[in-house]
């Protein structure tokens, strides 16, 4: 099904613990999203997108402005909005396929031939299918990031918002896991919103790079990509594109 | 352009030897020998004393204990012997099977008769000194301080009382400790995780909490009709209070992370208490039930003591009250062993709820 998401003048802002003051971590943002789309989402350290993400998945309400999917206001989280923490939050206690799998336990149909095959599946894309009855502890921190990315795959979200999905990857890992990212979504169109602070993945996995700049968050400025997948890095379009964010980028940093 | 290497060219260049690769089907057993350092010559000899260590000390005790007169009387003196007998055949014969089984590559069982050995040498040797400064020697006055025999014999004589006595005992402690448990989990994780029952069950906890078990007998004493219901609730109140805390910090602690994971996968409110706060707190849940077993253990032999008709504690007090010490030893020596192994199942239980936990914790 196709969805459009809305922010209407969200803001969003954080008392602070020490000191009786606030942070304003985002500041009336404006936003429309269609299914089908791959959003990059760059800029700063602490400049809101993670804010951002979880306002759209609903764990937190905004301070004003609403959040709109398909014209409902966004009220709480949804398995169709699936999101990938920026921390691993896998769960420790459970083994690998367990924790894939955990979203049919909690819909009651992980013991469905349905869902089993479908774990079989991810663990396959995430090449980890030697390690399903391994507990997170033992593994790597990239394999980790693999499983918690499949582990937010499972429930086929229409609204996927990834929160550097693949920081702790080696590079070669990374482009890999880029190209199977991008592969989920081609086959079933979601909206994907990706955060990362890799310029080149933006532009290499995003329809669009939506640079903010921090204090308070801002949208600084939206750019269509318009190159065709796959994308080659060495393009001249690619490297144009590169020059223009990093100045956007460079330009946030310089204000504060 | 660069090509990987197949094995063959990998072996040629020494990057990956042939005979290293036997090295990728271990099991976890072989893995943790293979790690471990190789031994000298000279700690091999020194294990293998260690190891027979045991049997010669109570080879020693034996002949010690039939050889050497009694100075006290010592009716049916050769239960000790026979005892002693069987257990120095069991060890023989456990370390025979497992030097066989090491000599076929299977190295746990002697492994773990070597881990144990010091232990069993040291109770060996002490059984036998106490034996000397006992019935051989009188240091000990006889009959304040009776032999491991009359002991042995005290328990044989009065067997079903005693058996009377320790399934009163067990009974009590299962059914206190079994209903403490489940409603300090009742409580502990409700308040855990709701603010507002917390505010009624904490100054319960913070009042009952300090008080220590023997505070409550004279009270039930009175209020009580039977002393048997006030002494399971005293148990209950103890395991209650240690299972509530420890359930209630574990589950107030579990690293808010986890819920909104569990949220974003469709967990229902009750699907977040039962699959990610218990299991999340289950490290401090499992805590808290030890320190309610010891709890329980001391409430109920404080109650059986102080009042209760009934179980090892009474049967302790009562036999001294008719100067019957080698019964007295007899029971304690009972209470001794039933609270190692329900600790020690507690234990087993607990390693392998948390099985998840190693590498995580050290
Ligand atoms: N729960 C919170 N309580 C108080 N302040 C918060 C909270 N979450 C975020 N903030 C503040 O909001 C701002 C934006 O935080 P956010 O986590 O969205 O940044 P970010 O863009 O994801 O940064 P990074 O790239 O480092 O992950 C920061 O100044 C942060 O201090
Ligand atoms: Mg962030």
């Amino acid at each position: 099904m196709a969805v459009v998401l809305k922010l209407d003048g969200v803001s969003k802002s954080f008392a602070r613990v020490e000191k009786n003051d606030i942070t304003n971590a985002l500041e009336n943002i404006n936003l429309e999203m269609h299914s089908g789309e791959f959003i990059s989402l760059v800029g700063t350290s602490g400049c809101g997108k993670s804010t951002m993400l979880r306002l759209i998945a609903g764990l937190i309400t905004p301070t004003t402005g609403t959040l709109t999917v398909n014209g409902e206001k966004i009220e709480g989280p949804a398995t169709s909005r699936g999101m990938m923490f920026q921390q691993h939050t896998l769960f420790p206690w459970l083994t690998v396929e367990k924790n894939i799998a955990f979203a049919d336990t909690m819909a009651g149909k992980n013991k469905e031939q349905a869902s089993v095959d479908e774990v079989n599946r991810m663990l396959k894309v995430i090449g980890l299918e030697n390690f399903r009855v391994d507990y997170p502890a033992q593994l790597s921190g990239g394999m980790q990031q693999r499983v918690a990315l499949a582990r937010s795959l499972i429930c086929k979200p229409e609204i996927l918002l990834l929160d550097e999905p693949l920081g702790a990857l080696d590079s070669f890992t990374r482009m890999n896991m880029q190209d199977e990212i991008l592969n989920l979504w081609k086959e079933n169109k979601q909206l994907v919103i990706m955060v990362t602070h890799d310029v080149d993945e933006a532009i290499y996995m995003g329809t669009k790079v939506l640079v903010m700049e921090p204090h308070p968050g801002r949208i600084n400025n939206i750019i269509d990509i318009d190159l065709e997948y796959p994308r080659n890095r060495a393009s001249s379009k690619f490297v144009e594109y590169r020059r223009q964010i990093l100045d956007l980028l460079h330009f946030g940093q310089k204000e504060d | 352009m660069f090509q990987m290497l197949n094995e063959k060219e990998r072996n040629e260049k020494g990057l990956l030897r042939e005979d290293a690769k036997s090295l990728r089907k271990l099991t976890r057993e072989q893995l943790a020998e293979l790690e471990e350092r190789e031994k000298t010559p000279r700690e091999k000899m020194m294990d293998l004393i260690i190891t027979v260590l045991p049997a010669v000390v109570l080879a020693i005790s034996l002949l010690e204990y039939t050889i050497m007169p009694d100075v006290n009387p010592n009716p049916m003196r050769h239960i000790y012997t026979v005892v002693l007998a069987i257990v120095f055949v069991a060890y023989t014969a456990a370390f025979i099977l497992g030097k066989i089984k090491e000599s076929k590559g299977d190295k746990k069982l002697i492994r773990s008769l070597r881990y144990r050995a010091p232990l069993y040498a040291a109770i060996a040797a002490i059984l036998t000194l106490y034996d000397i400064l006992t019935i051989k020697t009188n240091y000990f006055t006889y009959p304040l301080v009776p032999c491991v025999n009359s002991i042995m014999y005290a328990a044989w004589t009065d067997r079903a009382e005693l058996l009377r006595c320790a399934s009163h005992t067990l009974v009590l402690m299962f059914k206190g400790y079994g209903l403490g448990v489940v409603l300090g989990l009742i409580t502990g994780i409700t308040c855990g995780y709701s603010r507002k029952v917390n505010y009624w069950i904490d100054p319960i906890l913070k009042f009952m909490g300090p008080i220590p078990i023997s505070t409550w007998i004279p009270i039930i004493a009175v209020l009580s009709p039977s002393l048997s219901g006030g002494a399971l609730f005293i148990i209950v109140v103890g395991v209650w209070t240690a299972v509530t805390n420890a359930s209630r910090a574990g589950v107030a602690n579990v690293d808010k992370a986890y819920f909104d994971a569990a949220k974003i996968l469709g967990a229902s409110e009750r699907q977040l208490i039962f699959k990610v706060a218990i299991p999340a707190a289950m490290p401090n849940i499992m805590a808290g039930m030890t320190q309610g077993m010891m709890t329980a253990c001391t409430a109920i032999m404080v109650a059986e003591m102080m009042g209760v008709k009934g179980g090892l504690g009474w049967y302790i007090t009562w036999v001294k009250s008719w100067a019957l010490y080698n019964n007295m030893f007899a029971s304690l020596f009972i209470i001794c062993l039933i609270f190692t192994i329900v600790t020690k199942i507690l234990n087993m239980v607990k390693n392998r709820v948390l099985r998840w936990q190693i590498g995580v914790t050290k």
